[in-house]
């Protein structure tokens, strides 16, 4: 995808398309979900984990305003808490994937030779094992839990991390000041830290503000596929995941903590795309 | 008044035994419909059609149309009665049967079903075979030889009493299939189209994991004796699509694109039968869905511990609020209609101040986290959910928030096959574990319990090596008993103390009576099931719409 | 080029083993192993003796390198062995498994990189809250979970509307939905590429020369949003073969369709291992050979990128 890279340096008029009301509801949906992963229990009177027995798959009402779980759980307070393991979940994922990726991407663009060819063969080697096989091996050696599957998602990204920071690092290196930097005799690893690493890092933020979207629904696949959080959990993938089967008699289940994946998904969209504007 | 209440308990049970009365009678107004093509939605696809692999259900909904049995089961009486055997007789201290073939059956490959065809099946059942990696058969015991008396009599020998045999030739795990089949090795046999038997059904095509089609037998003509039906099958075909996802197969049904489906959770019954669908429930008669405790971890070896969690226990809200009438509570570690159940309702009560009581007395103190401790321990206990029982995440969730009421905590965890079936075997990891089996004979109690077998307590001398020294001596000499009592009465009255004292040492916490649901669109008739709740298509037939 | 070419080809034997051993080390590290799990689990309800038998058999306690050098010459001479779980020669599971994914994942790309066409032509287009509406599309198709989406898909299109049936479907409906399901998703980065690229390119001066000559503005458009959309979804069709197969894996529960991905998920539940070295294998072959055509293919399709470093994606 250098090619997009290549171009992102051209700013369109894309401010004017989206009102920066979009931008202000982004801002504001982010500062909510954020703090209901730090205090939660000023926005949900329920407890997540211990439901009522006689008052399960209650439709939404004022008592509870998402409804309740097949276990009379209220769905808010589990939406609510939610937000702290999905929210840790999707950065733990993306850190994962950012840090080992970028590391052997720059380790490969930079020093190139041999490390380049022996780490291009390990990510190859990571392409070329199918993902699922890779992030459901990981999770059952490391257990089953929502840190695992966050890890396990992190890895499958390594390969796509380290294969685009090596392109940026082989793209900037090439620069005048880079060479410049080089010539006036900077030593390797000063000119790597303060002249390639910065300009590399801008498209491989990107990536990263566009995975961490896609880290939330791929924890949200493995609890389809039954290598979720243990129960009782509240983890947003894994409670759309659970609701699925109510689609028919609770379709709230699993939509609540769907659109708040998608409004959370939407905005951090929003504003990387703001700050990268700002940064080019 | 046990009679009475039995009663009212087993009327739920009786339910769906109603619903398909109902099917019935509309049947006989009007007469059945030859022809057709029957769409049935399993939830997973089948594996190993190796006979005695059979337990697996989507495995003997396969089985259970391709192949016969020796013996039928009756469904409502539980008798058995002949169906490929037209008699037997068995010695006295059943080490002894002779059975009596009815002649002119084949396979549908051609071979005759005769002695020497059935003796060759249960000479791999009863003693599998090495070379072809053919395992032995669960519920064939004490098993020695066959000996082929003339082409349609075989007579089966037993090393020691083995009263349950007779109905172990009726299990689909007991199917009779050409040696044809037996002489591949068990790494073929997931193919369907190699199990040749000898029933109404025969494999037509299969694309694997995703469907099998099954025609119907035009020259059928030995359906068991006393079969409602006789001849062929009324179907043409049966087309038995696998389709994982509950939502679709509920969808799929009510929108009339699939005519039987398997496995609908309970919140889903009432949709299905107020469009008029119909439901059915049979029964799985075994040992009931229950929690089942490994006494050789310390932190449950306490016997005051386990009658304390059994008390902590409420069954009655977990059936309230996960499941419907067809999933009865509990009245003892076998369901109601299993043959020598004993109601022993009395010892199953909720009361969690006596179990309070019993921790406190056996010197588990609460803690400051609100877990009961014991010298510096806390009373934290572990198990894996088990992904064929139905709703068992939720149950144990539900179990976990009631034990929490008196201090003990119960951690759920959802593992990997490998993971689960290695830390199942390990007490020390698994101090309680979901678990239940079906078989409609007095020997599935031995099955579960005795430590040769399944071993659900994890006893020494099984297949786990993590037990340091749990044994129960007396438990495994009543178990041996039921399975070598030749006397029917005497062997009854064992199971009835099975169950007393497998509760009285508390080993168990039944929950309910597992079924097998199924949902039918109207215009299907006369669904049959055997005794453990697999589907027969044998008998069934669609009215016009 | 011959050189490069031998190289090349050296490279991709060396991730094939790689991947294989990988694979192989990941499987042996995974608690229990497919004869425990087939046999101890509750299905059969063996004796301890019965199964310490079948372990032998199985040969599940030779020691790791024996089973690795084992396994791997079985593979050289082409053999792929038995699934333990489903009791038939794993080739036969490939040969059924292998087309209904390649249909899958073709025609979902293809449906893709259409509708991600479509929608970077219309983002220029248009007023401005639709070019605001289309915008947003590429981020909104990332966020909707594959499973939910399939769902819903039949819900409303199979089970309410009776559009199309999903159970025993006619050939020409068997596609329709799952085609759309995995679609989505993948558009979304495509999509997203396309937008920025033709924001760039009509600033540029052909654009104005083009129009000069009469062209209508769509039709600029049109044509250069489909030629640009080329080489980055063959690029991804390179990587997302991996990750078609793990997107499938949803989409073929959900639809019951088989595949690749639900035999993968399958195998890796009951620890299938040979099933697994088979899938791993084939992946890695179709990932090598598509890396190695892309390589060679691209700098033909789009002169611009014979100048930058091979291996980018």
């Amino acid at each position: 995808m250098s090619g997009a890279n290549a171009t992102a340096g051209f700013a369109p008029p894309r401010t004017l398309v989206l009102p920066p009301v979009g931008l202000l509801l982004a801002w504001t949906v982010i500062a909510l979900v954020l703090s209901w992963a730090v205090v939660p229990g000023l926005f949900a009177w329920h407890d997540p984990l211990q439901g009522v027995a006689g008052e399960q798959l209650l439709p939404p009402s004022l008592e509870h305003p998402l409804g309740t779980d097949g276990l009379g759980r209220d769905m808010l307070a589990r939406v609510v808490y939610g937000a702290r393991e999905s929210l840790l979940g999707a950065l733990l994922a993306v850190g994962v994937g950012l840090t080992l990726g970028t590391a052997l991407g720059l380790l490969a663009g930079a020093r190139g030779g041999i490390a380049d060819a022996a780490v291009m063969r390990l990510v190859d080697t990571l392409l070329a094992i199918p993902s699922l096989l890779l992030s459901l091996s990981v999770i059952i050696l490391l257990g089953f839990g929502s840190i695992n599957a966050a890890i396990a998602v992190g890895f499958v990204s390594v390969a796509h991390f380290a294969r685009l920071s090596r392109a940026e690092v082989l793209r900037v290196r090439r620069t005048e000041y880079v060479e410049a930097a080089f010539g006036s005799g900077g030593r390797f690893l000063a000119v790597l830290w303060r002249h390639v690493l910065p300009n590399a890092l801008t498209s491989v933020l990107a990536l990263a503000a566009l995975q961490f979207g896609s880290a939330i629904l791929a924890l949200s696949t493995l609890g389809f596929l039954g290598y979720g959080a243990p129960p009782p959990t509240p983890e947003w993938g894994l409670l759309i995941a659970e609701g699925r089967d109510f689609l028919a008699t609770a379709w709230w289940l699993s939509c609540a903590p769907g659109v708040v994946v998608l409004l959370v998904v939407l905005s951090a969209e929003r504003i990387s795309r703001s700050l990268g504007a700002r940064r080019t | 008044m046990t009679t009475t209440r039995r009663h009212i308990l087993a009327a739920p049970a009786l339910l769906p035994v109603l619903a398909a009365l109902g099917a019935r009678e509309a049947a006989a107004q009007a007469s059945p419909v030859r022809g057709g093509t029957l769409i049935y939605l399993e939830q997973q696809t089948y594996t190993n059609l190796y006979p005695p692999a059979g337990g697996f259900y989507p495995n003997g909904g396969v089985l259970n149309q391709i192949t016969d049995k020796l013996t039928y089961q009756n469904p409502q009486t539980l008798e058995i009665e002949p169906w490929i055997a037209e008699s037997w007789t068995v010695n006295a201290d059943a080490t002894e049967y002779v059975f009596r073939l009815r002649p002119g059956v084949t396979f549908s490959d051609g071979t005759p079903l005769d002695a020497e065809a059935v003796a060759r099946n249960f000479d791999t059942y009863g003693l599998g075979n090495r070379e072809l990696r053919h395992p032995v058969s669960e519920v064939i015991t004490n098993y020695q030889r066959s000996e082929v008396i003339d082409p349609l009599t075989v007579r089966f020998l037993f090393h020691r009493p083995s009263p349950g045999f007779l109905q172990g030739t009726s299990v689909i795990g007991s199917g009779l299939v050409s040696p044809r089949t037996l002489a591949l090795p068990f790494d073929q046999l997931g193919d369907a189209t190699k199990i040749i038997g000898s029933g109404p059904f025969v494999v037509a095509r299969q694309v694997l994991g995703r469907e099998l089609v099954l025609n119907a037998r035009r020259d059928y003509a030995w359906g068991p004796k006393n079969h409602p039906h006789q001849g062929r099958a009324l179907l043409d075909s049966i087309r038995i699509i696998v389709s994982g996802e509950d939502s679709v197969r509920i969808g799929a049904l009510l929108a009339g694109q699939a005519h039987v489906i398997r496995q609908i959770q309970a919140y889903d019954e009432e949709r299905v039968r107020s469009r008029g669908f119909q439901i059915f429930a049979p029964s799985t008669r075994g040992v009931n869905n229950s929690i089942v405790f490994r006494p050789d971890n310390p932190l449950v070896a306490d016997i005051r511990v386990r009658q304390a969690l059994r008390f902590a226990t409420n069954t009655q809200e977990i059936v309230d609020t996960l499941f419907s009438p067809n999933y009865p509570r509990a009245t003892s570690i076998i369901a109601s209609t299993a043959q020598g159940y004993v109601n022993l309702a009395d010892r199953l009560i909720y009361d969690p101040r006596r179990a309070v009581e019993l921790l406190e007395e056996a010197g588990w103190t609460l803690g400051p986290r609100g877990v009961r401790q014991k010298d510096g321990q806390e009373l934290v206990l572990t198990a894996y959910e088990s992904l064929p029982q139905p709703r068992n995440k939720e149950t144990l969730q539900l179990v976990a928030q009631q034990w929490a009421r008196i201090g003990v905590r119960l951690n759920v965890l959802a593992g990997d096959s490998g993971s689960r079936v290695v830390d199942n075997l390990d007490p020390a990891k698994t101090p309680v574990s979901p678990a239940m089996v079906g078989r409609a004979d007095p020997d599935v109690i031995r099955s579960q319990y005795h430590p040769l077998t399944r071993n659900a307590l994890l006893q020494t001398g099984g297949v786990s090596q993590r037990v340091r020294s749990f044994h129960d001596a007396r438990l495994n000499d009543l178990l041996d008993a039921i399975a070598s009592e030749p006397n029917r009465e005497k062997r009854l009255a064992l199971v009835g103390d099975v169950q007393r004292y497998i509760l009285d040492q508390a080993y168990v916490i039944p929950i309910f009576e597992e079924p097998q649901v199924f949902a039918a669109a109207p215009r299907v008739r006369g669904l049959g099931f055997e005794a453990v709740g697999r589907p027969s298509f044998y008998g069934t037939w669609l009215a016009a719409r | 080029m011959r050189r490069y070419l031998l190289q090349r080809l050296g490279q991709a034997l060396l991730v094939l083993l790689a991947a294989y051993t990988v694979a192989f080390v990941l499987l042996q590290a995974l608690p229990g192993d497919a004869v425990l799990i087939k046999f101890l689990g509750s299905e059969m309800g063996l004796t301890a003796d019965q199964i310490a038998e079948l372990r032998i058999a199985y040969g599940a306690d030779a020691p790791v390198w024996e089973q690795y050098l084992h396994t791997l010459g079985r593979f050289l001479a082409g053999e792929f062995g038995y699934s333990i779980r489903a009791g038939v020669p794993v080739a036969s599971l490939l040969a059924e498994n292998i087309r209904p994914t390649l249909v899958l994942a073709g025609l979902a790309l293809a449906a893709a990189s259409l509708l991600a066409v479509a929608l970077a032509v219309l983002s220029q287009l248009g007023f401005g809250w639709v070019r605001a509406v289309v915008r947003s599309m590429p981020p909104f198709f990332v966020a909707v979970p594959v499973f939910w989406l399939g769902i819903m898909l039949i819900q409303v299109f199979s089970f309410q509307l009776g559009l199309i049936s999903v159970i025993a479907p006619e050939p020409w409906e068997e596609l329709v939905l799952p085609v759309l399901t995995l679609a989505v998703p993948i558009s979304a980065p495509l999509a997203q590429l396309l937008i920025r690229n033709l924001d760039a390119i009509l600033n540029e001066p052909f654009v104005a020369v083009a129009r000069a000559k009469g062209a209508t503005h769509a039709w600029v458009l049109w044509r250069h949003a489909a030629r640009n959309a080329l080489p980055p979804t063959l690029t991804m069709a390179g990587v997302l073969f991996g990750e078609l197969l793990g997107g499938a894996v949803v989409t073929e529960t959900v639809f019951g369709l088989g595949g690749l991905g639900g035999l993968t998920q399958q195998a890796v539940a009951n620890q299938d291992v040979a099933v697994l070295q088979a899938i791993v294998v084939l992946s890695a072959a179709a990932f090598v050979a598509i890396s190695l055509a892309m390589d060679l293919l691209l700098p033909l399709i789009d002169p611009r990128l014979a100048t930058r470093p091979a291996g980018a994606a």
